[in-house]
Order: structure tokens, then C-alpha cells, then sequence
């Protein structure tokens, strides 16, 4: 029904679905998986939903809308830092949009090797900033870690946005 | 409403240096401990609280369900540990009962005032930071439960860290092993004193206050009750091996599954600085509360 009724632009689906799946990985990269050693390093998930946003339709996830839930990230997760997660996806963001036609017309391979380009990336930067404002040099491990967890969790993310995005949003830009 | 499109454009192509500056200028702003950001922790935690506490409980389930499993594997290698430690446990009642015993005697003869009472209340964890450089809880006890900044978070093995933000109806936990923990602490077997400082790696690294200290593998670590943040003689962890000159301890409490903390309040708040602290409203009186009603 509100299909027909609705002018394409203003789908409810498409203005909200690629922002509140957003806000529900940020989430869930707070809670408590009580796996040992889990909790120290849990996959970025909100990594996964700006990258798969960005690359399909980065019109739908607007750099503020980035910018917000990254603050929102940084409120929950108590980082001493404010800011930092949002500095890192706005940037990720602006990476993503500079390599989506590589990233969104291929195979997944080609995909999931961007994330991993676009995830390295944001890892590093992260570690970067984080040692600057921390006044030491940060161990890499964790950092290390993390982003190869966030990679390796790609296709299971993917595979979430994947689902919702083909059940509430159109596939392409018009 | 319509734009024209250089206007558009023009305003698209300045988003990304104004979000860039804003990020940065919440960064300086985070840092400098000012009331309002605190505040805005604190509010968002506690509104992202009901949705944490609804996530959080099946995943308690979920690691519950592979506990057991992992617990009937492995049962027959702890019946036997058991055992053994059933063996040294009724040892030590026999002291502790000659130990009571004995206190009382002295009671009795010195007409001593019993130590203070302490507030101990039980939490659930929501949320952990989940960051590379980021070793904390939120858990689901805030203000109008009585927490406050600078009170102990245990489990029933030892230290987990200590009260770092406070919302209404949420805490933020700072784990011993944050990169910014700081714990005064003190070695059993000799009495000496040392730091134990959080570098974000699981076992955080002892640093010692006297010249000629040093560990030995198994030393018990305890708080040692300088600085004021708690009371001395709170398990903390076993001293490891050194390697490189680095001694590091073990925590007793497993942090990287904590699911319920007990935050006990000691009167004692000490090393924090109080300036940034919100006044917190004494806690209600009339409604004593444990925070965490299993549902």
C-alpha cells in the first residue's frame, strides 16, 4: 500500500532503515558478548553499517547522520575522548564514498576487500589519534586485532544490512 | 524546501570540515572534565539503559548455556579439585572458628566499636566499551541507588575497578586494566607497596614505590588502601613472573566476562577529583533498592 501511495523519495523505509539499522549495530557493539577475551576487542559493527550504507546509498546516511551516531558511540562506549568515534566514521564515510564504484558493482570479493581497505584504514587512523591525545604509543595488538575481528565479521553484518536493505529500502539511486 | 544547487553543493562541500572541527573541539571539551559532557554521558547512558538491559540479558543467557556445557565436560576434573579444596576450606574453618573465638575474647576486653557499616549493592553489567583502548562497564545502578564516583566495584573473586561516571540510573565502571586505572596496592607476603597501573592489556603491570621491591610468582595482591580510594585489603590479583623487568598481576575477577559486580561504598572517595563530580542527591531513603531484580 505504501508503495503505491508514497512518492519513491519520501519511503518511509528508505529514510529510516539505513539510519536506525545504524543505531542497532552501535548498540550492539556495547553489549556484553561474555565469550573470554571477547569483551576487550568486540568487531566495530557500526564500521560495517556507514561502510554498506555508504557504498549502496550513500544518500541515505548523510554525513551529520554519521556524525551523530558516532557521537553516540563515544557517549556509550566512556571514552575519555569524545569525539573520536565520530572523526573516524565521518572520515571512513568520506573514504567509502571516494571508492564506491570500485566497492558496490563488483562481487563480494571485491567488497569485502574494500572493507578490509577502508577498515585498516580506520584502525590505524584510530590508533593514531588515540596515542597523540593519550601522549604515548599505544600497543598495536588490540588495534590489530580488533580491525582483523571487524574484517572477519564483515559477511555476517553484510548479511544482516543485506536483508534489511532489500526488505525496506530500493536497491539503487534512481 | 528547495535549494539551489551551488548552495547545495557549496554547503555539502563545507559538512565534512565543520563535523571534522566539531569532532575535534568535543575531544578538547571531553577531556577538560566540564560539568555539561558529563552530564550528557550520564543521560545518554541512562536512556540507552532499558535497550542495553534488554540486549544484554539473552547474551548472559547464551554464555550461560555454553557455561554448562563446558561445566559437564569438565566435571570430573573439577570433583577432584573440589576435593582438595574441600580439604584445605575445612582447615581453614578450624581456623577461622579459633580465630572467632578469639576475637571475641579480645572484644569482650577492649569494648571495641564496630567498624562502620558498608552499603553493598549488586549490578548487572549492560554495556562494555568495546574499544581497542577502552577497558570499561556500564552497569545498571546509578545516583538514585546510591552510587558514586570513587566507590569499589568487586565480584565475589576480587577488584574489578572503580566507579568513574555516575548517571541517574547507570554507572560507568573504569576497569583495573584501563589504560587510566591507577590502583594503589600492596604485596602480601612482604607489605611492600606498589601501583598497579592499567595498560590495556588484560594483566595490568605493577610499579613499584620502594627501591628494592619486587615479586615473586603467586604473590597475593591486595589494595593497599593509600590514596583513599578503598579500604585496604581488597583482593586484587596474583603477582605473574616478570619477564623483561615487567611484573605483571593477574586479576582475580575474570573482566572479560563480568555480568553482575557488586559496587560496595566505603565512605571513602579519595583519590578522584571531586570538581567535576555532579552533586549527586543523597540517595532516597525511603525505598531501598537492589538495582538488579532478576526478571
Amino acid at each position: 500500500m505504501a508503495r503505491v501511495m508514497m512518492p519513491r523519495d519520501t519511503r518511509l523505509g528508505d529514510r529510516l532503515v539505513p539510519f536506525l539499522s545504524t543505531l542497532c549495530f552501535v548498540l550492539v557493539s556495547v553489549v556484553p558478548l561474555q565469550i573470554p577475551g571477547f569483551a576487550a576487542v568486540t568487531p566495530s559493527f557500526a564500521l560495517m553499517a556507514v561502510f554498506h550504507w555508504t557504498s549502496y546509498r550513500p544518500d541515505l546516511l548523510p554525513l551529520t547522520a554519521v556524525f551523530v551516531l558516532g557521537l553516540l558511540l563515544d557517549l556509550l562506549n566512556g571514552s575519555p575522548y569524545l569525539g573520536v568515534a565520530a572523526l573516524t566514521l565521518i572520515l571512513a564515510r568520506t573514504a567509502v564514498l571516494n571508492g564506491r564504484r570500485y566497492f558496490a558493482n563488483g562481487t563480494f570479493a571485491v567488497l569485502w576487500l574494500g572493507f578490509l581497505a577502508i577498515a585498516a584504514g580506520a584502525f590505524a587512523f584510530d590508533w593514531a589519534l588515540v596515542s597523540l591525545l593519550y601522549g604515548t604509543v599505544l600497543g598495536t595488538r588490540p588495534f590489530v586485532f580488533e580491525a582483523a575481528l571487524t574484517v572477519a565479521c564483515y559477511p555476517v553484518g553484510s548479511y544482516v544490512l543485506v536483508r534489511l536493505h532489500r526488505a525496506f529500502v530500493r536497491t539503487s539511486t534512481a | 524546501m528547495r535549494i539551489s544547487a551551488p548552495v547545495r553543493a557549496a554547503a555539502q562541500r563545507l559538512t565534512l570540515p565543520t563535523l571534522v572541527f566539531a569532532a575535534g573541539m568535543l575531544t578538547v571539551l571531553g577531556k577538560a572534565d566540564i560539568l555539561l559532557i558529563d552530564r550528557l554521558r550520564g543521560v545518554v547512558a541512562d536512556a540507552a539503559a532499558p535497550v542495553l538491559q534488554l540486549l544484554a540479558e539473552p547474551m548472559a543467557g547464551a554464555a550461560g548455556i555454553v557455561d554448562k556445557v563446558t561445566d559437564i565436560v569438565a566435571v570430573y576434573r573439577q570433583n577432584e579439585l573440589l576435593r582438595v579444596e574441600n580439604r584445605r576450606l575445612l582447615q581453614w574453618q578450624e581456623v577461622a572458628l579459633r580465630l572467632a573465638a578469639e576475637n571475641k575474647s579480645l572484644r569482650d576486653l577492649e569494648k571495641l566499636v564496630p567498624d562502620k557499616a558498608v552499603s553493598i549493592l549488586a549490578a548487572r553489567v549492560i554495556a562494555d566499551s568495546g574499544g581497542a583502548y577502552l577497558r570499561n562497564v556500564l552497569v545498571n545502578a546509578g545516583a538514585r541507588d546510591g552510587v558514586a564516583r570513587g566507590q569499589a566495584a568487586l565480584t565475589g573473586e576480587g577488584l574489578v575497578g572503580r566507579i568513574a561516571e555516575v548517571g541517574q540510573r547507570t554507572a560507568r565502571v573504569l576497569l583495573l586494566t584501563d589504560l587510566n586505572s591507577h590502583i594503589p596496592v600492596t604485596i602480601e607476603r612482604t607489605g611492600q607497596r606498589a601501583l598497579l597501573d592499567g595498560d590495556n592489556s588484560d594483566r595490568p603491570r605493577l610499579v613499584f614505590l620502594e627501591p628494592k621491591a619486587a615479586v615473586v610468582a603467586g604473590d597475593r595482591i591486595l589494595t593497599s588502601g593509600s590514596g583513599g580510594a578503598f579500604p585496604p585489603g581488597l583482593p586484587v590479583g596474583v603477582a605473574l613472573a616478570a619477564t623483561n623487568g615487567v611484573s605483571r598481576v593477574e586479576p582475580y575477577a575474570e573482566l572479560s566476562r563480568l555480568e553482575m559486580v557488586r559496587i560496595v561504598d566505603y565512605g571513602m572517595t579519595g583519590v578522584l577529583p571531586q570538581n567535576a563530580v555532579p552533586p549527586s542527591r543523597p540517595p532516597r531513603p525511603a525505598k531501598p533498592r537492589v538495582a538488579d531484580v532478576q526478571q
